[in-house]
């Protein structure tokens, strides 16, 4: 079962994931993939920290994959329900990794595969990505294919995914 | 109370007034009204625009989350309208992030405590709670 969540930022989009794989995995273990890298900032790293420690209390386990997913397979043993979030910031690292930038049609090659055999590995597999379509489109030639990729990658993801939620102001409105 | 969200220019506004038959001097546009000036008006009152508020308080450096809560405790048959500001790409300005998170914040603070929560697009209202 895959299940897709779509929304913007601060819309209650990760409330609702963690909801959905809680209760998919019927109060089993479940893995929590984050795709987010921390750096350096100290708020940052406390904000993360503190995000972790509450997830622990909810029985995730965390695993850290910045780029090419799939691997995150190789660390799931207890079970095979999980959390990823987010694609958005996933595009972000295989686009940009290493400060190389590496074009569209790579990335969303890379992308599409990690989360195809991701979810191919897993049973339960809540996806959580980001809307960041609806302003404005004047953006620098980077930023576009950046979007660009994104958006090929989240119509694809809905084709992938059994349901798909739009969360809009802490509700959930389901797409598919 | 009642929350309408949407887009900008999307006619939330207008939406409501007609729907509730608001008088003109009762709705606050990018303001909250004070305690005085609500407890003035009998009826309905629409605050429009309350993220260009939020934005101010912010600012200000107030608190938009408790003053919106006291408010809406005081006054529970207003209609709350908020722009959709959070589905574009992440700002590169601190300040705008953190405004974009916390009206994201308020917004789902209060669509839960909204009796109704409306969603508008091109003038045409969505019921989503």
């Amino acid at each position: 079962m895959i299940t897709l969540v779509y929304g913007g930022s601060a819309c209650g989009k990760s409330q609702y994931a963690e909801d959905t794989i809680c209760r998919l995995s019927e109060g089993k273990s479940k893995y929590y993939i984050a795709t987010m890298q921390v750096g350096d900032d100290e708020e940052n790293i406390e904000r993360v920290e503190k995000h972790r420690e509450m997830r622990k209390e909810k029985g995730f386990t965390t695993i850290e994959r910045q780029v090419d997913v799939k691997k995150a397979l190789d660390e799931m043993a207890d079970s095979k329900n999980a959390l990823l979030e987010c694609v958005s910031n996933l595009v972000a690292n295989e686009m940009f990794f290493g400060g190389e930038i590496i074009g569209k049609e790579d990335t969303v090659r890379k992308v599409k595969d990690g989360l195809s055999k991701l979810a191919e590995g897993t049973e339960n597999l809540v996806i959580v990505t980001n809307n960041v379509f609806e302003s404005d489109s004047d953006y620098d030639e980077i930023t576009l294919s950046y979007m660009d990729a994104l958006g090929e990658i989240n119509t694809y993801l809905t084709t992938l995914a059994d349901e798909v939620y739009e969360v809009v102001v802490g509700i959930p409105l389901r797409i598919k | 109370m009642k929350l309408i969200i949407g887009g900008y220019a999307q006619g939330k506004l207008n939406y409501a007034v007609t729907k509730y038959n608001v008088a003109e001097d009762h709705v606050f546009e990018s303001t909250l009204p004070t305690n005085e000036e609500a407890e003035k008006l009998e009826g309905k009152i629409i605050v429009s625009s309350i993220h260009k508020w939020i934005r101010k308080r912010i600012k200000e450096g107030g608190r938009p989350e408790e003053e919106i809560s006291s408010f809406v405790k005081k006054n529970p048959d207003c209609i709350i309208i908020c722009d959709e500001i959070g589905n574009g790409i992440v700002p590169m300005d601190p300040f705008e992030r953190v405004y974009r998170e916390r009206t994201g914040r308020i917004q789902v603070k209060l669509a839960a405590d909204a009796e109704e929560v409306e969603r508008v697009v091109c003038g045409i209202a969505q019921k989503i709670k």
